[in-house]
């Protein structure tokens, strides 16, 4: 499943790249949401994977606690989705303005700031 | 203490200036010449002390550290050229007063020259190479303004930021000598340098360092190719050519390769370049100030030459190069700054500067007429003026030891140049007939002779008693330089020898030179088309160089086109890493591909297929639909591999996402195809690789047996130390609870920022 | 759980602040919201007291996921010390262009706590926080000039290339991570020391992914086309606080990630350091040549500056790390002076940010005209100022080093910066300036600023020692 993930991993990541690459500033968001879905299972992969034991103690015999999936990733990648939301949230906002105030989505339109 | 005071009372004298002239006005050029007069004779009071063989040493601790010292050093050769700053430092102050009687930012200027003054003293008094290369880049800031002063003119604009530029890049490789010094004797103080010379000849950073403080040195004295900003800053108005571009600043070069002769010199390395420099910068100062018609470039030039003519002697570096050196060096002073000082104020009466309109003065101008003969014939040679000794010393050491005859020949019609030069520029204006000119000229004003005719008289009053200065002023300044006894006694007769028929023979060459210039200016005019490709135009070529380079680089770079950006930063990554991974990748394993069941192959699938719709459609919602479907088929693999928080969390927040996503979408525009078919193609190459690379690396570390993990700790202690049996929410609220605050903090700031761009949603913004 | 919470102290004093100045926002008048700066200021103070007063600490925290040592103490008072700076300076300023006070400070201190986290975080995932905290707050004041659509413009930008940056540097902890087993910094560090030979080759790429994501927050190209457009759109003193604390604090992680922690990578990227140093300085330099803004000259030559730095983290070692935090400390007053000033032409919600602009300033206001020439003398690398100690030591730290020919190139590149850096103070004393009517933003605060800002340019210059033993004790609590 390793190889699989490995494979899935590497197509989310290169679809996103492709829509951050895209002159629609809403192509671009969508890029950005499924980069960050690609972090996240690199992220779980790399921790490696188990199949059926949660990292959950309830009633599991002192033994048994060792072969449970590693929680720390889980830890991580919870923070790292809350976070994602959270800037996501943020972003959609900021480019509906950017875009309004620009009256366009497309980027190669919004240079303002350059020279 | 006092040494220290001495040079930094300049500084803090500079800075109330202004107000200085506020209140005193008119009589501010005298009131502030109190100030160098007072520490002219603070000097003379070590006089005594220094011809004796004393120094005056002061430290203190700057960056111990480093070992840098805030020191200063008196010795014979500092003192001559404090007497030069301070002396003629006064004088310029009183001219000032005279010549920008009246302009709009006089206080200012004043403050200027005082902040120069004070930074040249430092230069010439810092025995800590930082401490000397600090005022050194002082002066030159110094000289910036100065220049800039009469900042109407563009070509002002342009000479200052030039003559900045070229000594600050000399600036900057004398740092790197100074640093490299320090790395091969470990020390900052000049006065342990010099002791060390041996072993600084015989280290194997000696050529850099010698290479490096040659650059400094040159740059500062106008040598050739760098001489160029010494004619252009002659924008800066009279005073300042006077005092910094002939009398002090520019022997800075002059004054730091005498201080190091004992740490650096005698190496064929050091005489050659020298030598070569000095007798090329020589030569062609005189031959371009003889076909110049504007007073001021004419001693511009002739400025330029002399600079060659002390670096040339430094570079031979005998003990009779040297005291000819020294003795020039004092006696170019006193003419050249009387000279400078006199086209002032002929050009501020007469209301030019140019020696084919300028003649019969004398009448109009006495005082001044009697200066500029005096000043000239110093500068000629003649005897009974102090410049003839420098001219006797300096035929003298060519010739001495063993003969230098393409050195002498040089010399030898350099000095015609100065005396032709010294009649243009000191004489001629005066005699002959008086021609019309814009002004009816009259006397200048006291304030405008005063200085002069000070310095004028002085050479003539030491050209008839030289012994006034020569085993008190002058020897100790040999002594600096050669660190061995040498005797030094100047006399103006000293019998019908061969180099005083020479000098003769020069003097009546150079009248000679003077009478048939015009002839021969015509003779030579072709040379004029060689103008154009001096080292000058290669300044300019560098300058337009530079910056058609930098707006050409800004186009490409800066495009402004926000996928470029991302285009590059994602190139640039993928090289960086993916050089390092092809060097093995053969150990990319395959090994787990087949170990799935169905419905842990299908969610995988799934999200592959999902985000390659996400590309491809045209809908927004479309579009945001794959971009769901992808988020919960990961919530899917969260679940099949023991993290059902994570699902859990996942599925909430995609749904919310997708919500959120939604609305927002709804009130913008559709999608478009903007791009072409190459730019979609070029693009669908890049992500692929970088996508290609992700799986690569992840492929590998399937195959690499997993380090053990620290988590055990936790699942460990979950239980005894936090009371909790999910392990997971125990990391998230005890083990690693600074990631949740951090993570509430984050949320609530995105929170802030939406509220902030929601609460003033612009019915209408600014237009661009 | 018996953690100290001591090493807290600092962050979560600045983080209270913050809190409170947001709620107290809600309920005070229009007329009373300068109140928010003071009580700002005075969090901002309180936390420059506590970070005195634990110098020399060296406490973790949180199963030492956040550690309290001098380094951390030293990135600390410079945040403080520039969010100080920026609230003073602002102060005047978010009135006269319409910007919200109470968010405002509570943005400026919201980043400034995650630089604090930044820069004590002794693990990936408390770094990346600490990063995110920072970044979000400073996406979001980028945007706040709302009447500008320069300023959405440049927010949206930022945002979209620092979270593209940031997914790097998760990409980057992920790979560390799955290399190491840990994101711990101590025990990342304890792993690489072990004698087993072989790292996994991704590890290696890991790294570099945080080096793209730390070359983003710094500026160093190819990573820095956001800087001009983001720095020239923001409202200035956030410019200014950008140009300076968000630098050093991707600095500070840098310094403590890559260069101490995964310091045993070094030969892996020495090559791709050096590279980068040498394109940043050159490319930076040469950029903010051809510009027409002075806050855009400004922009450019940060990036320029970060190219400086790069040099001290090449070098290394000893007088590398301790000459890259002295550096920061050098470079911050005369960068965040210089858009101080910048500010200070704002007129009615106009930026007057051209060459242009300055013409005749000095004779119209000669002290600031004199301040303005201190920072540009300093960023150009003249003595006895600040940039000159600064420069000096990073290139002796290089030549020190075996790196002869990169402090030559930078010297070469600071001689370069002349040319521009310069043209500000011809335009300021040379040009008599035709512009009429030219007022400026009167505030006493922003004068306190800038005066501020020059007295440290001209202390750090001519009294270094201090800052540098600081800078020397910052490095060695490292270890």
């Amino acid at each position: 499943m390793e190889t699989l993930l490995a494979f899935v991993v590497g197509g989310l990541y290169a679809a996103g790249l492709y829509m951050m690459l895209r002159r629609s500033v809403l192509k671009l968001i969508i890029g950005l949401g499924l980069f960050g879905h690609a972090a996240n299972l690199l992220i779980f992969t790399m921790g490696g994977l188990t199949r059926a034991q949660p990292p959950i103690l309830f009633g599991l015999p002192a033994d048994a606690a060792a072969g449970v999936a590693d929680p720390l990733p889980q830890a991580l990648i919870l923070t790292a989705i809350v976070i994602g939301f959270g800037v996501q949230a943020f972003a959609l906002v900021l480019i509906r303005r950017a875009v309004q105030a620009v009256g366009t989505d497309d980027l190669d339109q919004m240079k303002a700031t350059d020279t | 203490m006092g040494l220290v005071s001495a040079v930094l009372s300049g500084f803090v004298l500079a800075l109330i200036a202004p107000w200085i002239y506020r209140i005193a006005r008119g009589a501010t050029g005298w009131l502030l010449a109190i100030f160098p007069l007072a520490l002219f004779a603070y000097f003379l009071s070590y006089i005594g002390a220094v011809a004796a063989g004393d120094v005056v040493r002061v430290s203190y601790p700057w960056v111990p550290s480093l070992g840098i010292n805030l020191s200063f050093y008196l010795d014979g050769l500092s003192l001559l050229f404090a007497f030069l700053i301070t002396g003629i430092g006064a004088l310029v102050l009183i001219y000032t007063g005279g010549y920008l009687k009246d302009h709009s930012h006089l206080g200012r200027f004043y403050g200027f020259i005082l902040f120069f003054m004070a930074s040249m003293l430092g230069v010439v008094l810092a025995d800590n190479t930082m401490g000397l290369f600090l005022f050194w880049e002082l002066t030159s800031v110094s000289s910036f303004l100065l220049i800039g002063f009469e900042h109407e003119k563009e070509s002002s604009r342009a000479a200052a930021l030039q003559a900045l530029l070229v000594t600050a890049l000399g600036g900057m490789a004398l740092l790197g000598g100074f640093l490299l010094l320090n790395q091969a004797v470990g020390s900052w103080e000049i006065s342990e340098l010099v002791r060390q010379g041996d072993a600084i000849r015989t280290h194997s950073l000696y050529i850099p360092i010698v290479l490096l403080v040659l650059a400094g040195a040159f740059t500062k004295s106008a040598q050739f190719p760098f001489h160029f900003w010494l004619p252009s800053a002659m924008e800066a108005p009279t005073p300042v050519s006077a005092y910094l571009h002939s009398a002090t600043m520019v022997k800075a070069g002059v004054y730091l390769l005498a201080r190091m002769t004992p740490a650096l010199a005698e190496t064929a390395l050091w005489t050659g370049t020298v030598t070569a420099v000095g007798a090329v910068t020589m030569v062609f100062g005189a031959a371009i100030a003889f076909r110049q018609s504007d007073l001021k470039l004419i001693l511009a030039y002739s400025t330029v030459s002399a600079l060659g003519i002390m670096m040339m002697l430094l570079g031979v570096g005998t003990a009779g190069a040297v005291q000819a050196m020294v003795v020039f060096l004092f006696g170019h002073a006193l003419y050249k700054g009387a000279l400078f000082m006199l086209a002032g104020a002929i050009d501020h009466e007469a209301g030019t500067r140019d020696v084919n309109r300028l003649a019969g003065l004398r009448s109009a101008m006495p005082v001044s007429a009697a200066a500029g003969l005096l000043a000239a014939l110093s500068m000629a040679a003649v005897p009974a003026l102090f410049g003839f000794y420098g001219k006797e010393l300096f035929y003298e050491s060519l010739a001495e030891d063993y003969l230098m005859p393409v050195l002498l020949f040089a010399s030898v019609l350099t000095s015609m140049i100065f005396v032709a030069v010294a009649v243009l520029a000191g004489i001629k204006p005066f005699i002959g007939e008086t021609t019309s000119s814009a002004k009816q000229p009259h006397e200048a004003p006291i304030s405008l002779w005063l200085g002069p005719v000070t310095l004028a008289a002085t050479g003539l009053v030491l050209g008839l008693w030289p012994s006034m200065v020569d085993k008190s002023a002058l020897l100790p300044a040999i002594h600096a330089v050669l660190w061995r006894p040498v005797f030094l006694e100047l006399a103006l007769w000293h019998g019908l020898n061969p180099i005083f028929l020479l000098s003769m023979a020069t003097l009546a060459s150079g009248s000679g030179l003077f009478i048939f210039r015009s002839r021969l200016l015509r003779l030579f005019s072709w040379l004029d088309a060689l103008r154009d490709c001096g080292p000058r135009n290669g300044y300019s070529l560098a300058l337009a160089g530079l910056n058609a380079a930098a707006q050409a680089q800004t186009r490409v770079l800066q495009s402004g086109y926000l996928r470029y950006y991302l285009l590059i930063v994602v190139a640039t990554a993928t090289v960086l890493s993916g050089y390092k991974l092809l060097q093995d990748i053969e150990s990319l394993s395959f090994g787990r591909l087949f170990d799935v069941t169905f419905y842990e192959a299908a969610p995988a699938l799934l999200i592959l297929l999902a985000a390659f719709m996400a590309t491809r459609v045209r809908s927004r919602l479309a579009a945001i639909a794959a971009l769901g479907v992808v988020g919960f088929s990961v919530a899917l693999v969260f679940v099949l591999f023991s993290a059902p928080d994570l699902a859990m969390t996942q599925f909430s927040i995609e749904t919310l996402t997708v919500i959120l996503f939604v609305l927002v979408f709804y009130h913008l525009p559709r999608f478009a195809i903007l791009s072409s078919a190459w730019t979609r193609a070029r693009d669908t190459f890049v992500a692929l690789t970088a996508g290609g690379l992700i799986t690569a690396i992840m492929l590998k570390a399937s195959g690499v047996e997993l380090h053990p993990k620290i988590s055990t700790y936790y699942i460990e202690n979950s239980v005894p130390l936090a009371h909790g049996h999910n392990i997971v929410n125990v990391i998230l609220v005890e083990f690693r609870g600074l990631d949740t605050l951090g993570e509430i903090t984050v949320l609530a700031i995105a929170a802030v920022g939406v509220y902030a761009l929601l609460k003033f949603w612009p019915g209408k913004t600014e237009t661009r | 759980m018996d953690a100290s919470l001591i090493p807290l102290l600092p962050g979560a004093q600045v983080l209270l602040t913050a809190l409170v100045v947001m709620l107290l926002d809600l309920f005070i008048d229009e007329h009373e919201r300068g109140l928010l700066a003071w009580i700002s200021l005075l969090g901002l103070a309180l936390c420059g007291a506590e970070a005195i007063l634990l110098w020399g600490s060296s406490e973790g925290t949180f199963g030492d996921t956040l550690l309290l040592d001098n380094f951390a103490l030293f990135f600390t008072q410079i945040f403080i010390a520039v969010a100080a700076l920026t609230v003073l300076s602002s102060m005047r300023y978010v009135r006269e262009t319409g910007i919200h006070e109470g968010e405002f400070y509570s943005l400026i201190l919201f980043a400034t706590t995650g630089m604090i986290v930044m820069a004590a975080a002794n693990d990936l995932m408390v770094f990346f926080l600490g990063l995110e905290t920072m970044s979000v707050a400073v996406y979001v004041l980028t945007g706040m000039w709302r009447s500008s659509a320069r300023s959405s413009e440049a927010a949206m930008k930022y945002f979209l290339m620092g979270a593209f940056a940031t997914g790097f540097l998760l990409y980057g902890i992920a790979l560390i991570y799955g290399a190491t087993g840990s994101t711990n910094l101590n025990q990342i560090s304890a792993y690489l020391l072990e004698p087993q030979g072989q790292w996994p080759p991704y590890l290696f790429v890991g790294g570099l992914l945080l080096l793209v994501g730390f070359g983003f927050k710094v500026g160093a190209v190819p990573f820095h086309f956001w800087i001009p457009d983001v720095y020239e759109g923001a409202p200035t003193p956030v410019t200014g606080f950008m140009a300076v604390a968000v630098k050093a604090a991707a600095f500070a992680a840098w310094a403590r990630i890559l260069m101490h922690e995964l310091s045993p990578l070094d030969s892996d990227w020495a090559l791709p350091l050096r590279v980068l140093a040498i394109a940043t300085m050159t490319i930076g330099n040469l950029l903010a040549i051809s510009q027409p803004s002075v806050k855009r000259m400004l922009a450019y030559s940060s990036i320029a500056h970060a190219g400086y730095l790069l040099i001290g983290i090449v070098a290394g070692e000893e007088w590398g790390s301790t000459s890259l935090l002295f550096y920061l400390a050098t470079y911050a007053p005369a960068t965040f002076g210089a858009f101080a000033v910048i500010t200070l032409l704002t007129e009615q919600d106009k930026p007057k940010e051209d060459y242009g602009h300055f013409a005749g300033l000095g004779f119209k206001r000669p002290f600031v005209a004199m301040a303005m020439s201190l920072f540009m003398l300093s960023l150009a690398g003249f003595p006895p100022l600040a940039g000159f100690t600064g420069k000096f030591h990073i290139f002796r730290s290089a030549i020190i080093a075996g790196h002869t020919d990169l402090a030559i190139i930078g010297v070469l590149n600071s001689l370069l910066s002349v040319i521009y850096y310069l043209r500000v103070i011809v335009m300021m004393y040379m040009n008599e300036g035709g512009v009429k009517g030219k007022s400026f933003i009167e505030s006493p605060y922003l004068y306190t600023a800038v005066g501020l800002a020059a007295a440290a340019t001209i202390y750090l210059g001519v009294l270094p020692m201090r800052t540098l033993e600081w800078s020397r004790s910052a490095f060695s609590s490292l270890f």
